[in-house]
């Protein structure tokens, strides 16, 4: 596997603040805000060196994404999911480090399913019965897409 | 030393911030339920250009749906329009012989009521006019009460005059018929002379004497002389007037189109010379108005 062990820290704060913004101004296309929220979450915030800063960038994709949709009436929960899911998946890349990148598309496809359970029950926990939407389709569509992405900056860490 | 992991060191403040972000979050959705009103607007703001730009997608997804479905819906009312024109045109087509001998009856009918003659109507089913001998053949015959030298009619002119008599047909000498010979008189000299035929819708009125004045585009009747026609019925016009020896060369152009007739009239046999106008219509006079005895 070809690990880049120097990419640059600034690139992969770019792609996630790009990320970011997409969730944010993406609100109107549902299906393409899903799919830049699990990059942001579950791709790029797990591969922050501090596992702080990945809390953080995980609780920013929460509130910007239920900030944008403007539905709930109570937020948070998203956030909350988003948190939870990043120090999984750190540690499972800590324990299992990515080897080949078909395995590595199931995994996230995996985490893809456990993220939409885990935000909608939080969400419901929050803010009561909601929609559900297609968000989670979309981005278990685009696995392929935004996993390889993923699988091309990964670098590894102890966590 | 060995470093305490939830110590008052950097790995252990780190570790303290990461379960105090967790646990608030954690608290903040267990035990709060403010509605977030602020922070929704403040996103809803920041996300306005991309939702103007969505609606402008929406609409224009819209509009061109509408528009598609517009040119759908005119394309199958031109297409409903183009078999609505289409059946009209074929009904038309099927419909015109039967308007055209519509119209020739309305007029067979209207001569038939200037003239007070008893006239019987038949249909030319044969136009060999233009063949050598060839004249028209009727679909009446015998059995109708046809004799040979009845005079037949059109309401543009005279046709011709009946030939021979089958049972149920019968054929007639056309006008134009080198052996065709009609009593005629012209219309404002009032000479008379004898009609023969020369050719297709020619002919030609002998035994005119030449110090008769007669004029191209003079009208040309029967003479009643023959009594095959009565006086009065028109043959033709004069369409030229040439001189010869001791009387006129007139030719005459046909009035009635012989190539065309499809309904005729035929004249009574041996009507009379002089036609009697139709009685007048009897005056009724009002009861109120009449004159107690």
């Amino acid at each position: 596997m070809n690990r880049s062990t120097s990419a640059p820290a600034v690139r992969h704060a770019l792609l996630a603040t790009l990320s970011l913004a997409l969730v944010q101004v993406a609100a109107p296309w549902p299906g393409l805000q899903a799919v830049a929220h699990v990059l942001l979450v579950l791709g790029l915030a797990p591969e922050f060196r501090s596992p702080l800063m990945a809390m953080l960038w995980a609780a920013a994709a929460g509130w910007v994404l239920e900030g944008s949709l403007r539905v709930y009436p109570h937020l948070g929960g998203t956030a909350l999911a988003n948190m939870t899911l990043v120090l999984i998946i750190r540690w499972t890349l800590a324990q299992w480090p990515p080897r080949d990148r078909n395995p590595f598309w199931g995994r996230m496809a995996v985490f893809t399913l456990v993220h939409a359970l885990l935000v909608h029950g939080l969400v419901r926990l929050a803010a009561g019965p909601h929609a559900w939407g297609s968000g989670a389709l979309w981005a278990l569509l685009c696995v392929p897409i935004w996993s390889t992405l993923v699988f091309r900056i990964h670098r590894p860490f102890r966590s | 030393m060995r470093r305490r992991p939830w110590g008052w060191n950097p790995e252990g403040r780190r570790r303290w911030a990461m379960l105090t972000l967790w646990m608030g979050h954690l608290l903040w959705i267990l035990l709060t339920r403010s509605p977030s009103m602020h922070w929704q607007q403040v996103m809803g703001m920041l996300s306005r250009p991309s939702q103007v730009m969505a609606s402008s997608w929406s609409h224009w997804r819209q509009s061109r749906a509408e528009n598609a479905r517009n040119l759908a819906e005119a394309r199958a009312e031109l297409q409903t329009l183009h078999w609505q024109v289409e059946g009209l045109r074929t009904a038309m087509v099927q419909d015109a012989s039967r308007n055209a001998e519509a119209d020739e009856a309305i007029r067979l009918l209207g001569l038939k009521k200037q003239l007070p003659l008893e006239l019987k109507a038949a249909r030319v089913i044969v136009n060999v006019r233009k063949a050598p001998f060839g004249g028209m053949v009727l679909d009446q015959g015998r059995d109708a009460g046809l004799v040979p030298e009845q005079g037949v009619i059109c309401p543009e002119g005279v046709v011709g005059r009946i030939w021979s008599v089958a049972d149920h047909q019968a054929s007639v000498l056309p006008l134009d018929a080198y052996n065709a010979s009609t009593a005629v008189m012209l219309g404002r000299s009032r000479a008379t002379g004898v009609l023969q035929g020369v050719g297709p819708n020619r002919a030609e009125i002998r035994y005119v004497g030449a110090q008769e004045i007669v004029q191209p585009g003079e009208p040309v009747y029967t003479s009643g002389l023959d009594s095959v026609f009565p006086r009065g019925l028109l043959v033709g016009t004069v369409s030229a007037v040439h001189p010869r020896d001791t009387e006129l060369r007139i030719q005459v152009a046909l009035a009635a189109p012989l190539e065309k007739a499809d309904l005729v009239l035929i004249l009574p046999s041996r009507p009379l010379i002089e036609l009697q106008p139709p009685a007048a219509p009897p005056v009724v006079v009002p009861k109120s108005k009449r004159v107690p005895k």
